[in-house]
C-alpha cells in the first residue's frame, strides 16, 4: 500500500528545522473527502438516466408518444422529490440547481410581495448562493438583517424574534451549513412564522436552503413549517444541473425565467428529462438508505477526528459538535493557511476544500469560519472534510496520515510557529 | 489554479527550508493586502551569499516563490542578487497568473529588505 511518507530534510548548516519533515513524495492514490462539494453519480441512478439520454429522448412539453414518455418521467421524479421532503408533487418545481432554486425563491417572493414591505431576514452564514441576492437586494435598497450565529455557527430563535418587523416579508435561513454542517433551528423560525401570521402578518415568508441537508436529514415541510425549500441533484448522487424548489401551495411569487409553460408558469423552459429522472431515483434511493448512510458517515468522521484530534495539536473544530450534519467535519490547523494544505493533500491524492467550495478561487478567509469569531490566522487555516457513502476505514486512516504528513511540512515552513515557539521559550 | 509540475515540485520539496542560527541578513516581509508572509535567513561573505533559508506562511505561491528564491540566491554574488526581478522567480515556479504574482513581489522584497539589513549592520561594524 502507498503511504505518504516524508523524508529528513537535507541537513544545512545552522539549519533550524534540519530534523523537520518538509518534504513529501507524490502518489497516485485518489481518496474524496469533498462529498459536500459534490457526489459521484450512483450506479443505480445513471442506470435510471440513460435510457432518457438515448431512446427516451422526447421533449416532455410534446404531445406524441415521445413526449408522452418523457412527461410520465419527469412527473414520476416530481413525486419521488416531493416524497423526499414530504411536500405534493405540484409543489415542486425543477430548476437548473441549488443556485437557481435560491434565486428564484429570494428574488421571486421579494417581487410579488414587495408592495408589504422590503425587509429581509437571513443568516451571516448563507451560501454564496443566497448571499449573493440578498446583497444584491440591498443594493437596490431592501433592508436586510443578518443574524449572528455566534462562536458555535447556529442562529438563536431570539434573536430572529426579535428581528422581525412589520414590514419584513421574507426570512431566509440555511437548513444545514455547507461548510461547518451546522444545523439551524429552521422548525422553530417556522413555529415563529406561524404565530406571527396568526397575529396578522399575513405576508411573512419563510425560506430554507436546505442543498446540504436534503437526503441526509429527515424533512418533512409540514412540520418544518417552511414556505420555500431549496435542493440540489449532486449533492445526492445525481448529475450536476438540476435542482429544485419547493413553493409551498398558495406562496405567490414572480418566475425569474420567462418565455414558456414548463414548471406550471414558474420555471420556463425545456426540462432536462434525463437529469429530473436521475434526481428522482437518487431522491428515492436517499430516502431508502439515509440512516444507513448517516450512520456509516457519522462513524468514518468520528474516527477521523478522533485520529487527527490524537495526531496533531494546535487544531480547532470549528462549528457545534452536536448539531451538525453526520458527514461534515471542519478543523482550523494554526500555523498554516489552508490552500496550501489542500494543495499538500491534493498531492497525495486526498481531495478536500477550503472555505466554501465555490468561492475557493478567492484569496477571502472563509466568511463562515470569521462569523463565529476566529481571527484570520483560524479562518485560512480551515479545511474541510466531507465523507460519503462509498469511503472507507481504510481511507480515513490514509487521509489522516496524508493529513498529519501535510501539517508538518506546512508548519516546518510557517514563521509564525517559529515565533511561537521562541515566545513559549522566552516565557 | 493549474500548477505547473515546477510549482508543484517546490511545495513537495521546499528547498532551504528553515533558517540560518548564523545568519548576518535577516527579514521578514508581511504582503498588507492577504497576510502572506516571507522571512529569509542569509549567510553573506565577501560579496556572495553563502547560504539562504526560507520560512513562510500564506497561500501555495508565497511558499513556491519561498523555495524558489532561496534556491536561487544560494551561491549568488550579492551584486546580482540585488538585480533580481519578480520574474525570474515566477519563472522558476513555472509561472504564475496575474493575480497571484504578488507572491513573487513579496518574494524580491524580502531579498531586497535582507541584503539592507546587512548593509546596515556592516556599516555599523
Amino acid at each position: 500500500m502507498l503511504t505518504p511518507s516524508a523524508s529528513r530534510n537535507k541537513p544545512g548548516v545552522g539549519s533550524r528545522f534540519s530534523d523537520a519533515r518538509t518534504e513529501i513524495s507524490v502518489v497516485m492514490r485518489k481518496v474524496y473527502l469533498d462529498h459536500s462539494a459534490t457526489t459521484p453519480i450512483d450506479s443505480r441512478v445513471l442506470e435510471a438516466m440513460l435510457p432518457y439520454l438515448t431512446e427516451k429522448f422526447g421533449n416532455a412539453s410534446s404531445v406524441h408518444g415521445f413526449g408522452q414518455e418523457a412527461r410520465a418521467a419527469v412527473d414520476r421524479a416530481r413525486r419521488q422529490v416531493a416524497s423526499l421532503i414530504g411536500a405534493r408533487a405540484n409543489e415542486i418545481v425543477f430548476t437548473s440547481g441549488g443556485t437557481e432554486a435560491n434565486n428564484l425563491a429570494i428574488r421571486g417572493v421579494c417581487e410579488a410581495a414587495e408592495i408589504h414591505g422590503r425587509h429581509v431576514i437571513t443568516s451571516a452564514i448563507e451560501h454564496p448562493s443566497v448571499r449573493g441576492v440578498i446583497d444584491q437586494l440591498e443594493k437596490d435598497g431592501w433592508e436586510i438583517t443578518r443574524l449572528p450565529v455566534y462562536d458555535d455557527g447556529i442562529v438563536r430563535i431570539d434573536d430572529v424574534r426579535a428581528a422581525i418587523r412589520r414590514d419584513t416579508i421574507l426570512i431566509s435561513v440555511m437548513m444545514a451549513n455547507n461548510e461547518i454542517g451546522t444545523i439551524q433551528p429552521v422548525m422553530e423560525i417556522g413555529e415563529l412564522v406561524h404565530e406571527e401570521r396568526k397575529r396578522g402578518h399575513r405576508h411573512l415568508w419563510l425560506h430554507t436552503d436546505a442543498v446540504q441537508a436534503a437526503g441526509r436529514l429527515s424533512i418533512d415541510v409540514q412540520t418544518l413549517g417552511c414556505d420555500l425549500l431549496s435542493m440540489s441533484a449532486h449533492k445526492i448522487y445525481a448529475p450536476k444541473g438540476t435542482g429544485a424548489l419547493f413553493i409551498r401551495r398558495g406562496v405567490r411569487l414572480l418566475p425569474q425565467q420567462v418565455g414558456g409553460h414548463q414548471e406550471r408558469e414558474r420555471r420556463a423552459g425545456t426540462e432536462s428529462v434525463a437529469n429530473v429522472v436521475a434526481f428522482g431515483i437518487a431522491a428515492e434511493l436517499t430516502q431508502k438508505e439515509m440512516n444507513e448512510r448517516n450512520d456509516h458517515a457519522r462513524r468514518l468522521r468520528d474516527r477521523f477526528e478522533n485520529e487527527v484530534e490524537s495526531q496533531i495539536n494546535d487544531i480547532v473544530f470549528n462549528g457545534n459538535r452536536e448539531q451538525r450534519l453526520s458527514h461534515v467535519s471542519n478543523i482550523s490547523f494554526r500555523f498554516i493557511e489552508g490552500e496550501g494544505l489542500l494543495i499538500h493533500l491534493d498531492m497525495q491524492g486526498v481531495a478536500v476544500s477550503t472555505g466554501s467550495a465555490c468561492s475557493s478561487g478567492t484569496l477571502e478567509p472563509s466568511p463562515v469560519i470569521r462569523a463565529l469569531g476566529r481571527d484570520e490566522e483560524l479562518a485560512r487555516g480551515a479545511i474541510r472534510f466531507s465523507f460519503g457513502k462509498d469511503n472507507t476505514d481504510e481511507e480515513v486512516d490514509y487521509a489522516v496520515a496524508a493529513l498529519t504528513t501535510a501539517v508538518e511540512s506546512l508548519r516546518a515552513l510557517s514563521p509564525l510557529r517559529v515565533q511561537s515557539a521562541e515566545f513559549g521559550v522566552r516565557s | 489554479v493549474p500548477y505547473t509540475d515546477a510549482f508543484k515540485d517546490h511545495l513537495a520539496h521546499p528547498r532551504n527550508a528553515g533558517e540560518l542560527s548564523d545568519a548576518n541578513a535577516i527579514a521578514e516581509e508581511t504582503n498588507p493586502v492577504c497576510g502572506d508572509r516571507l522571512r529569509l535567513s542569509l549567510r553573506i561573505r565577501d560579496g556572495r551569499i553563502e547560504a539562504a533559508r526560507f520560512l513562510a506562511y500564506g497561500c501555495p505561491p508565497t511558499l513556491a516563490c519561498g523555495s524558489a528564491i532561496a534556491e536561487i540566491i544560494e551561491g549568488m554574488a550579492l551584486d546580482d542578487a540585488a538585480k533580481l526581478s519578480k520574474y525570474e522567480i515566477v519563472e522558476a515556479v513555472g509561472g504564475l497568473p496575474s493575480r497571484k504574482q504578488h507572491a513573487a513581489s513579496l518574494a524580491i522584497e524580502t531579498l531586497r529588505s535582507a541584503i539592507g539589513k546587512l548593509t546596515t549592520s556592516s556599516a555599523e561594524d
